[in-house]
């Protein structure tokens, strides 16, 4: 039976669902002790006096660590410029300023509130539009004037197509920061096997939760001067992570200190350490001027982007390189002008987070096609199918796209009829009746979207796999070893699958070992929408080879296979022209919305979701990712608000940080699943798990604009700014009537 | 959390005692949701905690002349107990808008109302059914209406030696009330604004829709909840036509005295007890006709 296709129930359900899933809160080792970290709790300060005296001598303590205890201090996934602790200048709320281990949590947390602290408080730097201008003061050495990445796109003659335009539509655009809000807080605990030195060949281990083993071993080794396989990374199961574990959090503190100490050291983050203590989604500024022709040809399109990165690089220069991507959207535009910068501040520090750049770039790009749309008086859906990418379309980097078929035409109809999107109108007098006491107003929306699978703009994209066929006669068990991180998004479930394919044996013969730097290679991150895609090649790849051992009678049949995609390029400097991907997937969004016009509470009714995923491997996997996705992205469009006041986190919790409830989330999410294989995708699949985000925040601004007339070009849609911005309108109404 | 002493004494008097030898340093225990939190965050480091669950009756609920409201009853409680919710439907439905279920399985009404949050749900609805709140101390008890109980943010009339007993809510069959609360989130949210409001009418008056008596009472738009007197007004006395619900509407957002914070802006609460004095208001008057 094919294994491929069917919604076979995930590998790690019935553990999840009894509680036998050990997260790393749950894990305990006999003698272990307790860490605290203090945070510096202040944006931006130079440290005058650290003195940990008395929190050295408090009960239980078994030592302090401060900046001077960490042999290479230095970290961070795109440059290695951020410090593990704190040794004079502070630049976030986040920083870490010293660690307490103690034999009980309690202890430890006495005993880092003894630690004095004297700082020289200086003034925050925060809005990157001012941070980037001449005079400025300086956030880090490393990047003069603030600017730590600038990418330009040039395509065609911008100022030839706006003289070309009929209308033009000129907007600016603000995006905001977001949490993510994992179930499971940072945890971890490491140790050492035994009396540990570094010029032996012990090592330490670390069982925590990460999207990626190998870069966490990679980012502990550096910073405490250790060779890789002294470090070993293990990842037990993981409460979501959403891009939010990318970044190193307690990994290498852990180790610092069990290394010292040679004993188990464990921390489970609060979330209110959670919330200060990791990275959030970049805010994003984007000033947008697009022109198009009477009929609808979109023929010029000039985005500028700021973007906070808040103080270190980490992935902010990929998210950069995205967003200037995305900001055309999925459309073939002949005339492109694109200037995209990520400026250092004092604010929370900015990271991956689902969509990596995306969703901010397309809340722009399909809000300018759906102002064009109102302007021309075209349907949303009819002005995209005259733009959409297809075929031979030449992208802003002047190159086409990879893959084979461009579904987009298909998707944006597909959606469209799902919907009723035609029908509409009649849906509209339905449910009018019903919704009119409430002094509701009924709107619908659209957009669509590209998200690219794997890591892009010249990144060698590869992934390890092993697979071991043991048995006889027939193959009775299959090992297969990886290192992909199952985050809940049930990658584990769909590489089996994949394997229990290739091979043609039933998934129960399939053992993983996986996410352990001691048993696998690198299989890379579970970001970027790449793991089936990737670890999927891997896996089919070390699969067939490992077959085809078993077939020339080898007992047992092993095989180790390393997948490397067809090559990308970087931006060119000057013009921006690359090829940037290996692979995208395709997605569109129709939303309805029904708007208190008193309250201006903002409700999704419905959404029906679009994605060409290539090939469908576990469809009801898909359709979990489809529908949580949108509820994270209803939760940034709406409820989600963070607020910070000078670089201070005034949302720290979740009582004040407001992810959607159940009775929040839309009434219906409708998914449709398309199947339009990629050449290169194991079994022609793509890569699903970010691009239902993508659209939902222009679909949910579109459908309100269409019940109240009002277009919000920033949001959370909180009822109060919705509100504002309905008297705004009452106003120029009024003032437009005399 | 930083050191304390426990006490569980199981009366009143030994409750009190301790209360009047730490004064300000002692904290009682109820539900602890809001306590524990708040000695976690070190925003209370109180010396002496005073749980009161093992004082029998401050439990119960029953109903003579008057309810009475003991108060460690839950707001789970409230929102099941048949006598609840067949003679004062408002607070069976203004405790199911708090919190979630395990939160409501231990929080009680009389932490909440101790708590004194401008934004205590159980506050708006019980003084618009006119309630009163029973007080022990070590020099006795005394009865506060409970539109007299808040007197600040966080801060109460009671004395640092008094536990609140319970709540009396007197019966009266011409009396409705309701509540709206106005959240971002649908549910497990902190009110933004809230409306309490309740009516009384003599059955003869009720044709000609006459109000006899009412009140507004306004959550989490003060430093206390506060009734909106001039609105009240407006309205007593009179008959309820549309035009003078919502003139006091209007008057009762003035009355308000919001303020900025994360959940929302002072003229967006100011506004939003406009809007809900009026469709509650009207809502009511619908009823009755």
């Amino acid at each position: 039976m094919p294994q491929l296709g069917q919604s076979l129930t995930r590998l790690d359900a019935r553990a999840k669902v009894t509680g036998d899933a050990q997260y790393p809160g749950d894990i305990n080792l006999p003698g272990q002790l307790w860490m605290k970290v203090l945070f510096a709790r202040r944006p931006h300060a130079r440290i005058k006096r650290l003195d940990t005296a008395q929190a050295e001598r408090a009960p239980g303590v078994a030592r302090v660590f401060t900046a001077r205890d960490v042999p290479v201090n230095e970290f961070g996934l795109g440059a290695k410029d951020a410090p593990v602790l704190v040794a004079d200048k502070v630049r976030w709320v986040g920083e870490k300023i010293a660690l307490v281990v103690a034999e009980t949590e309690a202890q430890a947390e006495y005993a880092r509130d003894l630690i004095a602290v004297e700082y020289d408080d200086l003034p925050a730097i925060i809005d990157p539009r001012d941070a980037m201008k001449p005079g400025s003061a300086q956030v880090h050495p490393a990047y003069p004037g603030n600017v730590i990445k600038h990418i330009p796109i040039r395509k065609g003659d911008v100022a030839q197509g706006f003289a070309q335009s009929d209308v033009i539509v000129e907007s600016e655009y603000h995006t905001p920061a977001q949490e993510h809000a994992y179930l499971q807080p940072e945890a971890g605990i490491a140790y050492t096997e035994s009396a540990f030195s570094i010029d032996d060949e012990n090592r330490v281990t670390v069982i925590v939760a990460g999207q990626w083993t190998h870069e966490d071993q990679e980012q502990i080794a550096h910073a405490l001067g250790l060779r890789l396989d002294q470090v070993r990374v293990i990842y037990p199961a993981i409460g979501g992570a959403f891009g939010g574990r990318e970044d190193m959090s307690v990994q290498i503190i852990l180790a610092l200190a069990a290394i010292k100490l040679n004993r188990p050291v464990k921390i489970i983050w609060s979330r209110e350490e959670s919330i200060i203590g990791h990275h959030k989604r970049h805010p994003m500024w984007l000033k947008s001027k697009w022109g198009a022709t009477r009929d609808g040809k979109i023929i010029a399109a000039q985005v500028e982007i700021i973007s906070d990165a808040g103080p270190y690089t980490t992935t902010s220069t990929k998210v950069l390189g995205n967003a200037a991507f995305g900001v055309v959207g999925p459309y073939e535009v002949p005339n492109v002008q694109v200037d995209a910068y990520t400026i250092a501040t004092n604010n929370i520090v900015s990271g991956a987070f689902r969509g990596f750049g995306g969703p901010q770039a397309h809340f722009q790009a399909e809000t300018q096609m759906n102002k064009l749309a109102e302007k021309l008086g075209m349907d949303p859906v009819e002005i995209r199918l005259k733009n959409v990418l297809r075929e031979g379309s030449l992208l802003s980097t002047q190159t086409p796209l990879p893959g084979g078929k461009v579904s987009l035409p298909q998707i944006v109809e597909k959606c469209a009829d799902e919907f009723g999107w035609s029908q509409k109108s009649k849906i509209e007098n339905i449910v009018l009746s019903v919704a009119k006491d409430r002094k509701s107003k009924i709107g619908y929306g659209f957009a669509c979207a590209l998200k690219n699978i794997g890591f892009s703009f010249g990144y060698q994209e590869n992934a390890w796999a092993k697979v071991e066929l043991h048995g006889a006669a027939e193959i009775d068990q299959v090992i297969v070893y990886h290192a992909a991180a199952e985050v809940g998004q049930g990658t584990h479930t769909a590489l089996a699958q994949m394997a229990a394919n290739a091979l043609g044996v039933p998934l129960e013969k399939i053992e993983l070992r996986a996410s352990d730097t001691a048993t696998s290679e690198n299989s890379g991150s579970v970001s970027a929408s790449r793991m089936t895609y990737i670890g999927g090649n891997a896996i089919k790849g070390a699969s067939e080879r490992a077959l085809k051992k078993w077939n020339d009678e080898e007992r047992p049949a092993i095989a180790e296979y390393k997948y490397l995609a067809p090559k990308t390029t970087n931006y060119d400097p000057e013009t921006g022209k690359a090829t940037p991907n290996i692979a995208y997937g395709y997605v569109a969004q129709a939303v309805e919305v029904e708007v208190d016009t008193e309250t201006g509470h903002v409700r999704v009714a419905r959404v029906t979701c679009a994605d060409d995923v290539g090939h469908a491997i576990n469809p009801r996997l898909i359709e979990g990712q489809i529908e949580g996705a949108v509820i994270q992205a209803q939760g940034w469009t709406i409820q989600e608000n963070f607020q910070s006041k000078n670089g201070n986190v005034l949302t720290p919790h979740l009582s004040t940080y407001l992810i959607p409830g159940i009775l929040d989330v839309p009434d219906r999410v409708d998914s449709v699943i398309l199947e339009f294989p990629d050449y290169n995708g194991p079994w022609g699949a793509r890569g699903m798990a970010e691009m239902p985000f993508i659209p939902l925040a222009p679909a949910i601004i579109a459908a309100v604009h269409d019940a109240t007339g009002v277009w919000f070009d920033e949001f959370p849609l909180t009822p109060w700014k919705v509100l504002e911005g309905l008297k705004k309108k009452l106003d120029a109404d009024r003032f437009a009537r005399g | 959390m930083k050191p304390f002493t426990y006490f569980s004494p199981t009366t009143l008097s030994d409750a009190t005692r301790v209360l009047a030898d730490y004064g300000a340093d002692a904290r009682c225990l109820a539900g602890g949701t809001d306590l524990l939190i708040r000695m976690k965050r070190h925003q209370w480091l109180p010396r002496a905690v005073v749980n009161l669950k093992r004082i029998p009756w401050l439990r119960d609920v029953a109903i003579n002349a008057e309810l009475r409201i003991g108060a460690l009853v839950t707001l789970q409680d409230l929102v099941r107990a048949p006598i609840i919710r067949e003679h004062f439907p408002v607070l069976a439905y203004a405790a199911s808008k708090m919190a979630g279920v395990q939160v409501r399985n231990l929080a009680t009404v009389g932490g909440n109302l101790c708590n004194a949050s401008p934004a205590a749900d159980t506050a708006p609805p019980l003084i618009a059914l006119n309630a009163r709140a029973v007080v022990v101390g070590a020099r006795g008890e005394r009865v506060i209406p409970l539109d007299e109980f808040f007197t600040g943010v966080g801060k109460s009339a009671l004395a640092p030696d008094e536990i609140l007993c319970e709540i009396l809510v007197p019966r009266d069959d011409a009396v409705r009330a309701s509540f709206i609360k106005l959240e971002h989130r649908e549910a497990m949210d902190i009110s933004i604004a809230s409306v309490a409001v309740s009516l009384r009418n003599q059955k003869s008056e009720i044709k000609n829709q006459k109000c006899e008596d009412v009140r507004i009472v306004l959550g989490a738009v003060a430093p206390v909840p506060m009734r909106a007197r001039q609105a009240e007004e407006i309205l007593r006395g009179k008959e309820l036509t549309e035009e003078r619900i919502r003139q006091a509407a209007r008057v009762a957002a003035r009355e308000a005295q919001p303020i900025d914070d994360v959940r929302g802006s002072a003229w967006y609460r100011r506004e939003m007890v406009e809007v809900l004095t009026r469709r509650q208001l009207i809502a009511m008057g619908k009823n009755v006709a």
